[in-house]
């Protein structure tokens, strides 16, 4: 059989073998064909009888449970071995200086900050030391955290904060709770045949993004259908749907969508697999880094594997880097936005030289996730850079990206043992214009606002077009008084009418745009009518005009605004952005 | 039920197509409105039998009755045939292409890859000119058998693992056999159908299965002629305890809903030919929540013998060496867990897993042990390094948490 074997293996057309004509039983003039039948059925029955004749192989005995690293090894400092658990070495689980877990929220990695907070929220549980500063320090701190990679875990330790804070998140977690019952029955009802209509599809995008925003805490019947849904096995949900579903999970850490994400990554192509392969990226379980490295190794389209490489590269694998310096240095970059989200992972101090040139790119966005991305890398070599960028910008997103990069860097270099950068922010930046004194006359004033207040009182009344009218009045009766411009934008976003909404809120962003961008419910209400109008005229097919909508607001300093709304708006614009530019490809 | 009414209705169904040469029908399913009710009605023909089967459940109820009328009155019109330039659009079916031609190819095959050897397979022009011919010989779109044959092919010519290469040679060779036999026993059929699907003028096995719950406990992506062409579903016969699969060509349509999902069939098609065999779920109903009893009975039909596992494996890639992919539902009795972890049977026989495939899915389910749990059930597709039988893992119940898919 060794002989037959070894035939196979180098094959019969070669003379330095015995001829297996005669071991098989052939003529010596039978032709290859036959001998080829002869060598394989001998071969295979010699096979098939051997099968189950061994109940342990010697190599199966080892069966190590080996976990990739998840974390960066190649950085030596504090942050590069500092890792989410353990009891040994470096651990943010044994961390109990609340200024170093604060520092690491600010600063870390996303797992790091993940981490940092549940030890925070453990901190916080224990009712005797709220009262101290480093507890008072932490309330505030998370309070303030506008950190939407980390909405659900801010979420849950807001519940567990004293006082109104706690108050507000415990009643947002009752009002996911009812959004999920209703969800759950809905999608009862779609698999009993009773309704044709894919609940979570149907939801507008602030309410999905709230409910996938704690998709771990979701029955499994929901996740059951999200995940047939990733997987195409609905049966009514288009491809831009799943698509969108998929980036809606960009967060989200459950195991039990690991599944259903490995198949689209192993088996679609395009933007699917890029949408995928970044939830998995966060998502600590074992089946991810097997599949991540496996498509990576196969797959040659560009999309793909800069997305993947970001998704290796939170696995600690930086098997992607070069390729992802290399096209950012190219001399027109093709995906640069893609390519600067994955050095968010990959990227170390050498690439922050590369980073910062695209601080002054012509597009907003590109230059924000410029400021993230040395945000994450936190190189004090960039202060110089974003600073001068801070102080060049008028874009105020733009600015609130710079002062969120100027923070973390400051505490990473705090965490490595650096001199702490302190910035002061009085030297920093050109500070808007202070505002003339009101050089309307008293009786503008008085009249200004006696209108002002008769159009609240229609409104209460619920006489819109009186209020409105009223509201008009007062803000033509002094040039630059935002408050009547608000107040007919909070109406009209109130009973849902995002169209009209949208030119108040204009005018009085053109007017006083600090004075909404402060207030977290002035912020809320719109950034929430851009995206609801957005939605709308999308439904109706004119994407250019809601593209327009959301880079509008985009351009915007949102941090006040809600997590979710942020997250959704953001979505909405990298979705609507690749469908400018023809990214969007079929899962074929 | 009017048997002059049933007899026009398979005289018709029996003439149907068979004259143009568009393929014998075999079964019409029809959404069925009557009273303001819609019911799906299936009318299968079996061996000259016609079998009537309804949503509603009443076989002879108004809406198979209007079905049959439907077919039955279709026998006086003079074209039957569907609108369209269907000729030109038709697939090549088996008989426009000779059998010979696929055997030939086939043998070609065989003996490009003998000559050269399975070590160098893998950089060998004849080799892919022969594969090319072997697809260009066969019907289209590629039956999903020999695609699925094509696929494994391709992988072992990667690997150059010559044992796994020998057992798929002889399975295209068993094939090529009965391509040439003119008299055709029923092993023959078996094959032919498994490779290349039913054909015009073949008489396919295939048995009926009503009222049956099943529970998919895995899906994956296959290779065929491209990558990630067939998407496979295996499902559990709670009742029986018997495995079935579900293969779903790349845009084609199966039985829809997540995984794991458990399934009410009303009616299916279960073929004879490789193991687990090929279901076509006609009626159901989903439910993407599933029972926790129903979870207690796929642990109480999953096997207790490892060795009469394999004994299983062997007798299937015995009768199919290239077409067989087992899969399995196995319980074990005892897990040690000393630093390393092995599971056991109750006759002492050790689990062994394939480490070479799904390596995530094996990584996850240790982790899973070293965090404590304790497996009730293991569900996964078995496969052999030669001697010993090995299991893919797909998914586990445990003792706290009912189903985790791997």
């Amino acid at each position: 059989m060794d002989t037959l074997e070894l035939c196979l293996r180098e094959g019969i057309a070669g003379n330095e073998y015995a001829d297996p004509r005669d071991l098989l039983g052939c003529s010596a003039n039978a032709d290859d064909t036959e001998v080829a039948r002869a060598l394989v059925r001998a071969v295979a029955a010699s096979d098939l009888e051997q099968i189950g004749t061994q109940s342990i192989h010697p190599e199966a005995e080892r069966h190590p449970s080996v976990r990739p690293p998840t974390e960066v090894v190649a950085d030596p400092s504090f942050l590069g071995r500092l890792s989410t658990s353990g009891d040994e070495g470096l651990s943010v689980e044994r961390i109990d200086d609340v200024p170093t877990l604060l520092a690491v929220l600010r600063a870390g990695s996303r797992r790091q900050r993940r981490a940092a907070l549940a030890r925070l929220g453990e901190r916080l549980r224990d009712r005797r030391q709220l009262h101290s500063d480093a507890a008072r320090k932490a309330i505030q701190t998370i309070a303030e955290l506008r950190d939407v990679e980390l909405g659900c875990e801010l979420a849950q330790a807001r519940t567990e904060l004293p006082g109104a804070q706690g108050r507000a998140a415990r009643h947002e977690h009752d009002q996911w709770k009812r959004l999920a019952e209703r969800t759950e029955a809905a999608i009862r009802a779609f698999w009993d045949g009773q309704s044709n209509v894919d609940a979570i599809r149907v939801l507008p995008g602030d309410q999905r993004a709230l409910l996938l925003m704690r998709v771990a805490e979701l029955p499994d019947v929901v996740i059951h259908h999200i995940t047939a849904i990733i997987e195409g096995s609905d049966g009514c949900v288009p491809l831009e749907s799943r698509i969108g579903l998929i980036t809606s999970l960009r967060y989200a850490r459950d195991p039990r969508l690991v599944p259903a994400l490995i198949a689209v990554v192993e088996a679609e192509r395009g933007e699917l697999v890029a949408s995928a392969a970044r939830v998995l990226g966060g998502i600590d379980d074992a089946r991810v880094h097997p599949a991540l490295a496996e498509r990576f190794e196969r797959s040659f389209v560009a999309e793909e594997r800069i997305a993947l490489a970001g998704a290796l590269g939170m696995h600690g694998d930086c098997r992607g880097l070069a390729e992802v310096r290399s096209s950012l240095e190219e001399k027109q970059p093709r995906l640069p936005l893609q390519a600067l989200e994955a050095m968010e992972s990959l990227g170390s101090s050498e690439s922050t030289d590369l980073v910062a040139k695209f601080l002054d790119h012509s597009d907003v966005s590109i230059a924000t996730q410029a400021a993230r991305t040395a945000a994450r890398i936190g190189d004090g070599r960039a202060l110089d850079e974003l600073t001068e960028r801070y102080n060049a910008s008028s874009v105020p997103a733009l600015r609130a990206a710079i002062e969120d990069a100027l923070s973390a860097i400051a505490a990473r270099m705090e965490l490595r043992g650096e001199e702490a950068a302190a910035i002061d922010w009085s030297e920093v930046g050109n500070k808007p214009a202070p505002r003339k004194g009101s050089r309307d006359s008293v009786p503008a004033i008085v009249l200004g606002w006696r209108d002002y207040l008769v159009a609240r009182l229609w409104l209460l009344l619920g006489r819109v077009t009186w209020a409105i009218a009223r509201f008009e009045s007062a803000a033509a009766r002094r040039d630059n008084w935002a408050v009547p411009l608000i107040g007919i934008g909070m109406a009209f976003a109130r009973r849902e009418q995002y169209a009209l909404a949208l030119p108040a809120f204009r005018r009085a962003i053109e007017v006083d745009r600090p004075r909404i961008e402060r207030n977290p419910i002035l912020v809320r209400a719109m950034a929430m009518s851009f995206l609801h109008r957005a939605e709308q005229v999308e439904r109706e097919g004119r994407e250019d005009v809601a593209r327009g909508l959301v880079g509008e607001v985009m351009t915007l300093d949102l941090r006040r605004a809600p997590g979710t709304v942020r997250f959704e708006l953001k979505r909405k614009h990298d979705v609507l952005r690749r469908e400018e530019q023809g990214d969007v490809h079929s899962a074929a | 039920m009017s048997t002059r009414l049933r007899d026009a209705a398979v005289r018709h169904l029996q003439l149907l197509g068979a004259g143009a040469g568009e393929g014998a029908v075999r079964r019409l399913t029809m959404d069925i409105e009557l009273e303001g009710r819609i019911e799906m009605v299936t009318l299968s023909l079996r061996d000259g039998e016609l079998q009537c089967v309804s949503s509603d459940a009443r076989n002879d109820g108004p809406h198979v009755l209007a079905a049959l009328r439907f077919v039955a009155g279709m026998e006086q019109r003079e074209d039957s045939s569907p609108p369209g330039l269907v000729a030109s659009i038709a697939p090549r079916s088996a008989e426009q292409a000779p059998a010979n031609e696929l055997a030939d190819a086939l043998d070609d095959l065989l003996t490009a890859i003998t000559r050269v050897g399975v070590a160098k397979a893998q950089y060998a022009p004849s080799v892919d000119a022969a594969l090319e011919r072997v697809i260009s010989a066969a019907p289209e779109p590629t039956p999903s058998g020999l695609g699925r044959f094509i696929g494994r092919l391709q992988r072992e010519i990667r690997s150059a693992e010559l044992r796994p290469m020998a057992r798929l040679l002889e399975g295209a060779s068993q094939l090529a056999n009965a391509l040439r036999t003119t008299a055709r026993t029923r092993d023959t059929e078996e094959r032919l159908v498994a490779w290349l699907g039913a054909r015009p003028g073949s008489m396919p096995e295939v048995e009926l299965l009503h009222d049956r719950t099943m529970i998919e406990v895995g899906r994956e992506w296959l290779s065929g002629t491209e990558r990630a062409s067939l998407e496979r579903r295996y499902l559990v016969d709670i009742e029986s305890g018997n495995i079935y699969r579900e293969d779903r060509p790349r845009h084609a349509t199966a039985s829809l809903g997540p995984c794991p999902r458990q399934l009410r069939v009303g009616l299916a098609e279960v073929e004879s030919g490789p193991s687990p065999r090929r279901i076509r779920v006609l009626q159901y109903e989903v439910r993407p929540d599933i029972p926790s009893e129903s979870w207690v009975r796929v642990q109480q039909v999953a096997s207790r013998s490892f060795a009469e596992v394999a004994a299983g494996y062997r007798k299937s890639v015995e009768a199919h060496p290239s077409l067989s992919e087992p899969f399995a539902l196995v319980a074990p009795h005892r897990i040690e867990r000393n630093g390393v972890f092995k599971v056991f049977d109750s006759e002492g026989r050790q689990l062994i897993l394939n480490r070479s495939e799904r390596r995530g899915a094996v990584l996850a389910f240790y982790d899973m042990l070293a965090e404590g749990a304790e497996p009730t059930w293991l569900a996964g597709r078995l496969t052999d390094t030669g001697t010993m039988v090995c299991l893919t893992p797909f998914a586990l119940g445990t003792r706290d948490r009912t189903y985790t898919r791997l």
